[in-house]
């Protein structure tokens, strides 16, 4: 038995919510409980090994972002204040790529596609072509080096870039023909749209994008509202506040994690 | 149902009109504090104004700024205060945090140069009490007859960094001898002969901080700063004035913060663990 997968919608909802949350906040607290939500949702909907790659590229993207941020202090006046304050700076932008791999990796693009009104339907594509770049880079280069270990090669250093390169570029333009081929025989590109299996919506997709929403207008009120604490004074550093209401507004976009709509 | 091609129109319709319900629900507690933030305190002049307390060590300076807008951040009170009063300041990191005041503080951009000693921020409770900012002056919002206190010196939390002495709003803003024509708060005036507030007072309000870095207790709102708030007319600005936003204390948060953050990735690590088992069995 398999349950119904999540509507490509609900995703796009969780994903912009759970940015504009990372978005409008310093405090490491809602920040590394984000990271937190994250992974429960990317453990909990991940659909096969090269999502669970891509997802742990941007995980280290994240960390690069995080580590490369606080760096930039040593370019300028270094102090407990400075450091805290570019710290917090780049857990921001840390947070919000590693939001965007669980929402690549939970996703798939074309789905999204699918769900563009007829209007958009181009920008749509471009845009799921554009979101779909890394991962699938990230798996052609991961099944290169796979056949290349099988065959008792071992490619290591500057030398190895071409022998990687070149495979992985025919790959992608192998993958481009096939895509451009299928769309065309589905109808794509002519005016109509084929129905073939439409995407049901479903009370899950409706829960999680209802909690996202949620969330990410706790946060707005209290960002627009004040009547919370969402940047931590860092000079100089105190404990960062924990408002429990922003709290439980944060574990609300976990909940896409316990609705287990179906791993296909 | 929702398989037939018909249905297939729902679908597209149904999620916006969700999304549209949700979006329209949401907004609504939005407007909500922004309404109820600024509470009146000085009800005696015209148009906003908010005090500005500095004690640089060698001077006391009262200012009585009047506010260009209803609620202003503490940063651009100190601007405003320049502007109306020629307060001499300088900011730092990027106009966040506040280096010079009155011609003390260090120069150039590192507001800390000359740390230990440091500008600390100090809000007024309304009462007379003062309270240690658990912001920076770009975060926090000043409103009509609120206080703000600068203080010259050392000490990283409340408990230890020196306090202004206890002085309210009212004092600073209204003439402790009522002239016949009082002039409106557009053309403000610096007070210093309203500084003679019973410093004792002061002394026992400000026992207890509002962030202390390792109290085991951290709830400020169960020690209202004001046992020994001075004269009768600021009771009534106290009361007017609530418990301010940022006094909540951080622990039990944090240990709720904790506490999901923990169970979510310890299940997400769960559910690979199981999901990799599955995997192996499936194929082997």
């Amino acid at each position: 038995m398999r349950a119904r997968p999540i509507h490509p919608g609900a995703w796009i909802a969780w994903a912009t919510c759970a940015g504009a949350v990372a978005f409008v906040t310093t405090d490491p607290v809602y920040l590394f409980l984000l990271w937190a939500v994250s992974w429960f949702v990317y453990s909990n909907h991940r659909s096969d090994a090269g999502s669970a790659r891509s997802f742990r590229i941007f995980l280290t993207g994240a960390v690069v972002a995080v580590v490369l941020r606080t760096a930039l202090v040593f370019f300028g006046t270094i102090s407990v204040a400075n450091t805290a304050f570019s710290f917090l700076e780049g857990l921001r932008l840390g947070t919000i790529l590693v939001v965007f791999g669980t929402f690549n990796a939970v996703t798939d693009p074309f789905g999204l596609v699918r769900i563009a009104p007829r209007h958009f339907h181009e920008p749509a594509l471009a845009a799921a072509l554009a979101l779909s770049i890394a991962p699938r880079t990230v798996e052609s280069v991961g099944r290169v080096r796979e056949a290349q270990r099988l065959r008792g090669l071992t490619v290591r250093g500057a030398r190895s870039l071409p022998a990687l390169a070149v495979p992985v570029l025919e790959r992608g333009m192998d993958e481009a023909h096939t895509l451009a081929e299928s769309m065309d025989a589905r109808g794509h590109g002519r005016g109509r749209r084929s129905r073939y299996r439409p995407q049901p919506w479903t009370a899950a997709s409706t829960a999680i994008a209802a909690g996202a929403v949620v969330a990410a207008a706790t946060f707005l009120s209290a960002s627009a509202g004040g009547w919370a604490v969402l940047h931590p004074q860092t000079a100089p550093p105190v404990w960062p506040a924990a408002d429990p209401a922003l709290i439980v507004a944060t574990s609300l976009l976990a909940l896409p994690g316990l609705l287990r709509g179906g791993r296909p | 149902m929702g398989h037939h091609l018909p249905a297939g129109l729902t679908v597209l319709r149904r999620p916006v009109a969700a999304a549209l319900l949700v979006g329209a629900a949401a907004l609504m507690p939005v407007t909500l504090p922004a309404v109820t933030g600024a509470a009146p305190a000085c009800a005696a002049a015209t148009g906003p104004h908010a005090a500005l307390v500095i004690e640089t060590g060698a001077r006391d300076l009262r200012l009585c700024v009047a506010l260009d807008a209803p609620t202003v951040t503490g940063v651009h009170l100190i601007e405003l205060a320049g502007d109306q009063q020629h307060l001499s300041y300088g900011f730092g990191s990027g106009g966040q945090a506040v280096c010079r005041l009155a011609g003390v503080g260090p120069q150039g951009d590192d507001c800390f140069a000359d740390y230990p000693d440091f500008w600390g921020y100090w809000r007024g409770d309304g009462g007379g009490g003062w309270m240690w900012s658990s912001l920076g002056a770009a975060s926090t919002t000043v409103a009509d007859g609120d206080v703000d206190g600068w203080v010259w010196g050392s000490g990283d939390a409340g408990s230890t960094h020196a306090h202004p002495p206890s002085v309210t709003e009212t004092a600073v803003c209204i003439p402790p001898s009522p002239s016949p024509s009082p002039k409106p708060a557009a053309s403000p005036r610096t007070h210093p002969a309203s500084a003679t507030i019973s410093v004792t007072a002061a002394a026992s309000v400000s026992a207890r901080p509002s962030h202390p870095r390792r109290s085991p207790e951290p709830s400020p709102r169960e020690h209202p700063a004001s046992p020994s708030a001075p004269p009768s007319a600021i009771g009534v600005a106290a009361a007017d004035q609530g418990p301010p936003p940022a006094s909540r204390g951080p622990r039990g948060g944090l240990i709720l913060a904790l506490a999901i953050g923990a169970a979510l990735a310890g299940g997400g690590w769960l559910r690979t663990r199981s999901d990799r088992r599955r995997d192996e069995v499936s194929s082997p």
